[in-house]
């Protein structure tokens, strides 16, 4: 391959990855109180299920409990299905309470306080929201013959992390703030004889932007800034 | 439970493309475990009735450019409603029929009959749809010690899941939402029935 056509070659591989492969985020906090976590108390991580069209996912869920779990904070999370199970079935997607009201409202029942206290858990963190494809294009062709084969193109999608977070504080029974994140990415995939994906994946980073705002929140008092540059 | 949920599901398909297509069977049985509610419970004996069509409920359905779907909820509708019942209510005793002849309303305050009369499914036919959904509705009868009809009540339930690994596997997990939302009506609203009122009142009196 002479010098021009490598140069040529690097040349298109490399544009689409460096114009097209990129990752734009945007997250916004909100507290409203000073409460913070004590000693002994923990965190749930739910997702909101009544929509029809959408729904938090189980892993996005599991990726923030992790994560916070494991932080330098060492945030007790506990198991939002052990959480749901042993509140059903005031947890469920038809039951939960959607606000302040319906909040209150549950933990007035005696059995649904003591059952909550047993778990330890100071706040419940609502997730709403989804990933989704908002856009794609480009093609690629592949071809194959008795020389040998290969494909040619390009091929791009763009996924979009949404999320809102609502942070809900048992002990005072009102709303500490809310958080939310949106973040797009780009993939790219040019085929010059083999397909090279450049995949960006924003729900992992909207995963780490929300962790480290929540591990934030849920520790400092005051002086609660805006988040972490994430992408 | 959804994380301890079994999995017994399986898709067979015959080779041969698009004319093989009618020929395949996908197969679904739900199995769970159910958390036991956390609710009130009520001061009554109750004789519980689980139907045939409850206990031994196939959904089989062919669909239309696509494959024969059964699927099985006989044994998680019996593992779903009987810690229900159990918690709602002081005593529970399964007995065989409604009927308050041969003793079956004996030491009973009133006899509840649970069948599952409608289920529907709906399964994702291209790669843009993500989510299998499920509707179904159990119906509960309940009589008194003599026979007289005190509620009948419906009782719908819905659930989605996305496709993650394949459709009979999605199509568990919604059924169990599904299941789970009946449940959670059934122990939440079952003392909102303005008859089921009524006849506690009575009682009571």
């Amino acid at each position: 391959m002479t010098l021009a056509a490598r140069t040529l070659m690097l040349t298109l591989l490399g544009a689409p990855v460096l114009v097209g492969c990129s990752t734009t985020a945007r997250l916004e906090p909100y507290k409203q109180t000073d409460a913070v976590l004590q000693a002994g108390d923990g965190v749930v991580i739910l997702a909101r299920r009544h929509h029809s069209t959408h729904e938090a996912e189980q892993e996005f869920v599991d990726c923030i409990s992790d994560a916070l779990a494991s932080g330098k904070e060492e945030i007790v999370v506990h198991d939002s299905t052990e959480f749901e199970d042993r509140l059903y079935p005031w947890f469920e997607p038809t039951q939960a309470p959607l606000n302040l009201v319906e909040f209150t409202d549950l933990l007035d029942m005696p059995l649904v306080a003591n059952r909550i206290a047993d778990t330890g858990v100071r706040f419940v963190v609502w997730l709403d929201g989804s990933t989704d494809r908002v856009a794609s294009g480009g093609n690629i062709t592949c071809a194959a013959g008795i020389g040998g084969a290969g494909c040619m193109g390009l091929a791009w999608w763009e996924d979009d992390s949404r999320y809102d977070v609502s942070i809900w504080d048992i002990e005072q029974g009102n709303q500490s703030g809310t958080i939310h994140a949106d973040v797009r990415g780009r993939s790219v995939m040019p085929a010059i004889v083999i397909p090279l994906p450049f995949i960006s994946r924003p729900q992992v980073k909207a995963c780490r932007g929300l962790t480290e705002q929540l591990e934030q929140f849920l520790t400092t008092p005051s002086g609660y800034g805006a988040g972490p540059e994430i992408g | 439970m959804l994380k301890a949920a079994k999995r017994i599901s399986f898709h067979i398909c015959g080779a041969g493309g698009a004319l093989a297509l009618a020929g395949c069977t996908s197969a679904v049985v739900v199995e769970s475990e159910f958390p036991t509610p956390l609710v009130e419970q009520l001061p009554v004996s109750i004789g519980l009735v689980f139907e045939p069509e409850l206990r031994d409920f196939i959904h089989a359905e062919a669909l239309p450019r696509s494959s024969t779907w059964t699927i099985d909820l006989g044994d998680a509708n019996l593992a779903m409603l009987r810690p229900l019942f159990e918690a709602m209510f002081a005593t529970t005793r399964e007995i065989e029929d409604l009927s308050p002849a041969a003793g079956n309303a004996a030491s009973l305050d009133a006899i509840l009959s649970s069948t599952l009369e409608t289920f529907q499914f709906d399964v994702p036919q291209t790669t843009r749809d993500e989510f299998v959904e499920v509707w179904l509705q159990y119906r509960l009868q309940l009589v008194d010690a003599n026979g007289l009809l005190i509620v009948d009540w419906p009782v719908k339930g819905w659930g989605k899941a996305e496709v993650y690994r394949d459709r009979e596997e999605a199509v568990q997990r919604a059924a169990i939402v599904a299941m789970r939302e009946a449940g959670a009506t059934i122990s939440t609203e079952f003392t909102e029935q303005t008859p089921v009122q009524n006849w506690l009142l009575r009682r009571s009196r």
